[in-house]
């Protein structure tokens, strides 16, 4: 119990103090009680600084967890399918590329994207998240492939179905729900994502959690009621999916008897 | 299925490609600039040899660094299995399914926020003049408290939010782990008078136990992409307290000295140690869960 308010509480208080003014935070006694007041979150959508980060914010992390499915998947269902010689070894080296510390490959970007002038643009952003997406997503549907039961597609072989339709018709509506999930993660960790954003961007290109970070280093003093309404604004999508993901989770630590 | 088809070649090559360019592009170029001695502000710049990774090792400040990341990977990565199990076997012991269910996907909502968010939430919590969470210190001790300010602290202070984010999460996804598991062992265990905590101990955590080790993996791989974290809620201060590899080589490279070459020349050692420890370490979970 106690555990699950250290979980509500801040995130309550941060929540109430996005409608609290200026004077109701500001004191040395936590305040419950209070007149709400809609300002800080107008306040906040209306400053361009977030309009444009949230714009780019959906653009960018939409279009790099496309690319990340459209590519990601039939790799691995062709990994979780079919006996390849290399099957482990792409496996392993999906993995590896989440060891890479992203400020290792944040540096030489940096210094790739100036030199070829796209520095501080969507698509320098793009195409560095989709190596996030890709890894993640593929990691996450080779095992979702592997558990749409053999006997279906073999059915629907003998059917006369082609190695094709069978991908597109059978296995991918099959596992779809788990696919949701395994996408829906990506997404969530290119939303997040901050310091590639942060050392990629200066001014056109910035992402919500950049734009909502330079907010909280604003000195002392500290505007904390809109601080606090750009945070939740931030933290919204995330949690929307909140139920995708958790019966994801359950799902995806099912055992697999059928193995 | 036995049947000659293009598929796997079709689905497998395009993908490796891109993923092969996107990853080895930028790791080939680090190493590249990290021979120069290019900065930010001026794009010339001729080849150094070492000097930059010679110049490392007499930089106390980057020792330091080291030194707070392995302080870091550790408190953090024990600090969240040490909150993640207790939990979870609470949750699986002492609640009634559904209670149990509802508290899962509560605890869950701390790791999906974004690092930005969670860290800010707690800046917030432990502001000295007005946060929530230091309101009983400054209680009991009459005067405000700045766990961020202070350099003891600072650490403890930033390692909270990460465990509050990955120790929670950690708990739904051994609790999940926990309902798996065939319940005749642990009832024999129980008629042989193991009390609850040996039924654990000795029961239940080892027929989990490759499970187990595949989330300290992960934590480990995690606990190295703090930099959110820190970033929000000290900036690697007081000081040079919370610097972190990662907050070192964004600093040198970016807001101090735009030393983009020696920046990329830490960047390059990371590179190398992480994917060396991580290999490593990789086949021995490999080896240790198939046992």
């Amino acid at each position: 119990m106690l555990v699950a308010a250290s979980v509500v509480i801040p995130i309550l208080w941060t929540l109430l103090s996005g409608f609290k003014n200026r004077v109701d935070i500001v004191t040395p006694t936590p305040m419950l009680f209070f007149t709400p007041t809609l300002d800080n979150f107008l306040y906040v959508l209306e400053r361009d600084s977030v309009r444009a980060g949230l714009i780019n914010s959906i653009i960018v992390s939409g279009c790099s967890v496309l690319i990340g499915a459209a590519l990601g998947l039939p790799l691995a269902y062709a990994v979780a399918r079919y006996p390849m010689r290399f099957a482990n070894d792409i496996q392993f080296f999906v993995l590896s590329l989440r060891f890479l510390p992203p400020v290792a490959i944040a540096i030489p970007l940096i210094v790739i994207w100036l030199d070829v002038d796209l520095y501080d643009t969507r698509i320098a952003l793009i195409v560095t998240y989709s190596l996030l997406t890709l890894a993640t997503t593929i990691w996450l549907a080779i095992p979702a492939f592997k558990r749409v039961p053999n006997e279906i597609e073999e059915a629907a072989f003998v059917d006369g179905y082609g190695p094709y339709s069978i991908f597109f018709l059978i296995a991918l509506p099959i596992a779809w729900k788990s696919l949701m999930g395994a996408i829906v993660f990506s997404f969530v960790l290119v939303w997040n994502e901050f310091l590639i954003a942060l050392m990629l961007t200066t001014s056109d290109a910035k992402t919500l959690p950049v734009v909502a970070s330079e907010m909280t280093q604003l000195g002392r003093d500290v505007p904390w009621g809109i601080l606090n309404a750009s945070v939740i604004l931030l933290s919204l999508p995330p949690l929307l999916f909140l139920g995708v993901l958790s019966s994801f989770l359950s799902s995806a630590l099912k055992p697999r008897n059928q193995g | 299925m036995k049947i000659r088809t293009s598929l796997p070649i079709v689905f497998t090559v395009p993908t490796m490609v891109v993923l092969a360019i996107l990853a080895f592009v930028p790791t080939i170029d680090a190493i590249n600039i990290a021979l120069q001695n290019r900065e930010l502000s001026n794009p010339d710049s001729v080849y150094v040899g070492f000097a930059n990774f010679r110049a490392l090792v007499d930089d106390p400040r980057f020792l330091n660094s080291v030194w707070v990341s392995i302080e870091w990977e550790i408190l953090t990565v024990v600090a969240t299995m040490a909150v993640a199990v207790p939990l979870a076997v609470l949750l699986f012991e002492a609640t009634s399914p559904n209670v149990r269910n509802a508290l899962c996907v509560l605890f869950i909502v701390p790791a999906l926020l974004p690092r930005v968010s969670a860290a800010f939430v707690w800046r917030f919590a432990f502001h000295p003049l007005f946060g929530l969470a230091v309101y009983p210190l400054r209680l009991i001790t009459g005067h405000p408290v700045d766990l961020l300010a202070d350099p003891h602290t600072a650490m403890l202070a930033v390692a909270i939010v990460d465990v509050w984010q990955w120790g929670l999460l950690f708990s739904v996804v051994i609790v999940k782990l926990l309902e798996t598991l065939p319940p005749q062992p642990l009832e024999a265990a129980r008629l042989d008078h193991a009390r609850t905590w040996e039924v654990y101990a000795y029961v239940a955590l080892p027929m989990l136990r490759g499970a187990l080790i595949s989330l300290v993996f992960v934590k480990m791989i995690e606990s190295l992409r703090a930099f959110d974290l820190i970033y929000v809620m000290t900036r690697g201060g007081p000081g040079i307290t919370t610097e972190t590899l990662d907050m070192y080589a964004f600093s040198q490279g970016f807001i101090e000295s735009g030393r983009i070459s020696y920046a990329s020349s830490m960047a390059v050692l990371m590179m190398i140690a992480t994917t060396v420890a991580f290999t490593v370490l990789w086949r021995r979970v490999r080896r240790w869960q198939e046992v």
